[in-house]
């Protein structure tokens, strides 16, 4: 198959699975993601998130159907990371590296590197080209990391954890970076976290995986019109728990600090109960990941 | 980081905060309005809620696409929030602080105009 068979569509995934022995990491996911998006991977930790972008880049067996860019993650590897590149969560930078040596480490290992390009995004940061990658701070390491990756000309950017353990400033510079000098309506970027109030703005699209099994591929637009929220009073929580919400919590103290998510629009009478409000991405992400033996000591 | 609440799509309070903005004349009535990428960047908004937001703000007549330039303020764009602000302060705003003075027993002459502007 190559690109164009694969239309406007630089993933797709059907039916796809991956597994470590007897365990299924990743359980019969289908999803695709079209150019100029910025995907949200979510998941708690063992979700399957990290394993679902190694199958992506090649590094991971999978079973199922996986089309990256047109190709084959396995077979057609190398042509893949030429058009998409990947900063695992674990990835390091030589310490011993200065970063001006990156640069040329880069343009020596990679054709779609530019290096004029990587120092203009440094330029961006506080990193000098000239600075020894171990006497960086670590919100320094990931925007060098960031900058060194967004000068690679290529289509699909998958970054795994890419803020986990920095501070808020930090973080802020690291997705305006991303949002400033990669994302242009044509390039795409998948970033998974479980940060999620965090880049709940920042995405388009959000999946959600939990235990393996995706639990909701939807575009941020859509999942505004599908899911409805409601705040209300302790007084009707009653009549609201039995419209059968998704999830019932607390959005602050007192009597009014009640809130129910529902998928779809509950029943006028139900509606009239409460004050409509914007589902947040972070109260769906946990109507949906809960764990059912959570839900007795819910409330 | 900007927040956003939970009362209105986020694309809704960014317009609030530029027309806001527009106000106090940033940017001034016939420049250009940053990018969507700048704006993305500075709020930490995908560019689709920015071009959202913008949409919104050049339907109710503040902003204009000139081909090729991008989106600039028409001019008389602060005239024209001033009077939407105006209208909401007076059918809004003043009912509610109105009764709030009745209810306290505050007559106009305890009222003070000085201060800080």
């Amino acid at each position: 198959m190559n690109a164009a068979m694969t239309g406007q569509n630089l993933v797709e995934a059907r039916n796809l699975s991956v597994s470590y022995g007897a365990k299924r990491a990743v359980d019969d996911v289908s999803f695709t993601i079209p150019k100029g998006r910025v995907v949200g991977l979510l998941g708690h930790n063992g979700a399957g998130k990290t394993t679902l972008m190694k199958a992506m880049v090649g590094l991971a067996a999978a079973d199922g159907e996986l089309v990256m860019l047109g190709l084959n993650p396995v077979r057609q590897r190398t042509e893949l990371l030429e058009q998409a590149c990947y900063i695992p969560d674990v990835a390091v930078l030589p310490r011993w590296a200065r970063v001006d040596e990156l640069i040329t480490l880069m343009s020596g290992l990679h054709p779609r590197f530019s290096a004029d390009r990587a120092r203009q995004l440094l330029r961006r940061t506080s990193v000098g080209l000239r600075d020894k990658v171990k006497t960086l701070s670590k919100g320094m390491l990931a925007q060098a990391h960031l900058a060194l990756i967004a000068a690679i000309d290529a289509k699909l950017m998958i970054l795994d954890e890419p803020t986990l353990g920095l501070d808020v400033l930090s973080r802020k510079a690291f997705y305006e970076m991303l949002i400033d000098e990669w994302c242009d309506g044509e390039r795409s970027v998948l970033i998974s976290t479980h940060q999620v109030e965090e880049i709940e703005s920042l995405l388009s699209d959000v999946l959600m995986l939990n235990e393996g099994k995706l639990v909701l591929s939807i575009s941020l637009e859509d999942m505004d019109r599908r899911f409805v929220a409601f705040s209300h009073d302790t007084a009707v929580a009653e009549q609201m728990a039995a419209a059968h919400p998704l999830l019932r919590y607390r959005t602050g103290p007192g009597p009014s600090g009640n809130a129910a998510i529902f998928d779809g629009e509950p029943p006028p009478q139900v509606q009239a109960l409460g004050q409509r409000m914007r589902p947040s991405l972070v109260d769906l992400f946990v109507a949906l990941t809960r764990k059912p033996e959570l839900d007795r000591t819910h409330f | 980081m900007q927040t956003w609440d939970q009362r209105q799509p986020i694309y809704q309070q960014l317009a609030d905060l530029l027309a806001a903005q527009l106000l106090d004349g940033d940017p001034p009535e016939g420049e250009a309005m940053p990018s969507v990428r700048a704006l993305a960047g500075r709020f930490l908004l995908n560019p689709l809620t920015v071009n959202r937001a913008l949409q919104a703000l050049g339907d109710e007549g503040l902003l204009e696409n000139r081909r090729g330039l991008g989106l600039f303020v028409v001019p008389g764009a602060r005239e024209k929030l001033k009077a939407t602000e105006r209208e909401r302060f007076l059918h809004d705003e003043w009912p509610r602080l109105r009764d709030r003075l009745r209810r306290l027993d505050i007559g106009a002459d305890q009222l003070t105009w000085e201060g800080q502007q």
